[in-house]
């Protein structure tokens, strides 16, 4: 297919636009967090045939030790579930970096209206939804004035002086 | 045994937060967004807490929070706001709005928990 050189930058966005979408849906899957929920489920399961089959023995030495156990897993299952409740939120975090980044290249694949394929830093950085991102677009945004005020080989970019200087 | 409203539009936060406070004891009651909340509490639910994301389709948390204030069962409500954002300007049309108490994402549940029971009435 042929397309035009805008038509191309356009497509361009859609193409990432989409695949960074795609990775939205693995990301908010959430297969990790199920699985810790998975074991988190299975320990307790398993804890409770260990306290079952403790009462119908009358071995002391083995009745401690199925206690011992049946006390770490409570342990191991409150560390997987906060573990998973941590996860799920980073996740969270990951998703809606994700979807601003997939609503910006939307927005310039966008060709109708008067502000077809425009973004500023401003449009995107109001839709940012933590502190990280706005610390993380300034810190570009300085790294980016550094590299423009300077010429290819460190010196001042010709461009930033003024008029018939 | 009190019943926690929780919104949020990811489906494994609403998982994971459901899990979380129902270990602890509380029913919970979900909506994906704060229109689908409004909807609920419309039909009679009288939840004893509400936990909500800030961001959200359709109705967002802040203007989620102002119709709740609005509606007679949940004036006095408490509702925190569980969030990825941390800045202030965001926090405080939420406190004007308003909500109860806030924590930022990610928040460990017995950070959670403590800040629901001093919330809860007695």
């Amino acid at each position: 297919m042929q397309f035009t050189t805008e038509a191309s930058d356009n497509l361009v966005c859609v193409l990432l636009a989409a695949q960074v979408a795609e990775l939205r849906d693995r990301i908010d899957g959430g297969a990790t967090v199920e699985l810790l929920w998975r074991t988190s489920d299975v320990l307790s399961q398993l804890s409770g045939l260990v306290l079952a089959l403790a009462k119908r023995c009358n071995d002391s030495e083995l009745n401690e030790q199925c206690d011992a156990a049946v006390a770490a897993e409570a342990e191991i299952s409150r560390s997987l579930e906060s573990l998973a409740f941590e996860q799920a939120q980073r996740n969270d975090f990951t998703c809606q970096t994700v979807d601003c980044v997939v609503t910006a290249l939307e927005r310039l694949a966008d060709t109708d209206g008067p502000t077809a394929n425009r973004l500023s830093p401003d449009d995107l950085a109001a839709l940012y939804v933590s502190e990280e991102q706005r610390k993380v677009h300034d810190a570009a945004t300085r790294r980016f004035a550094m590299v423009a005020a300077s010429g290819p080989n460190g010196t001042e970019n010709p461009r930033r002086q003024g008029p018939g200087e | 045994m009190p019943a926690i409203l929780v919104l949020d539009d990811s489906a494994t936060m609403v998982m994971s937060l459901s899990r979380v406070l129902k270990n602890a004891g509380y029913e919970v009651e979900t909506a994906g967004n704060g229109k689908e909340g409004m909807t609920k509490l419309a039909a009679g639910l009288k939840p004893s807490l509400i936990l909500t994301d800030l961001n959200m389709p359709q109705m967002d948390g802040i203007a989620f929070i102002k119709e709740a204030r609005k509606n007679a069962s949940t004036r006095f409500t408490p509702i925190i706001v569980l969030t990825t954002e941390s800045g202030g300007q965001k926090r405080d049309e939420a406190r004007v709005a308003g909500a109860s108490a806030w924590l930022t994402k990610p928040t460990e549940p017995n950070e959670l928990l403590s800040t629901l029971k001093q919330l809860l009435p007695k």
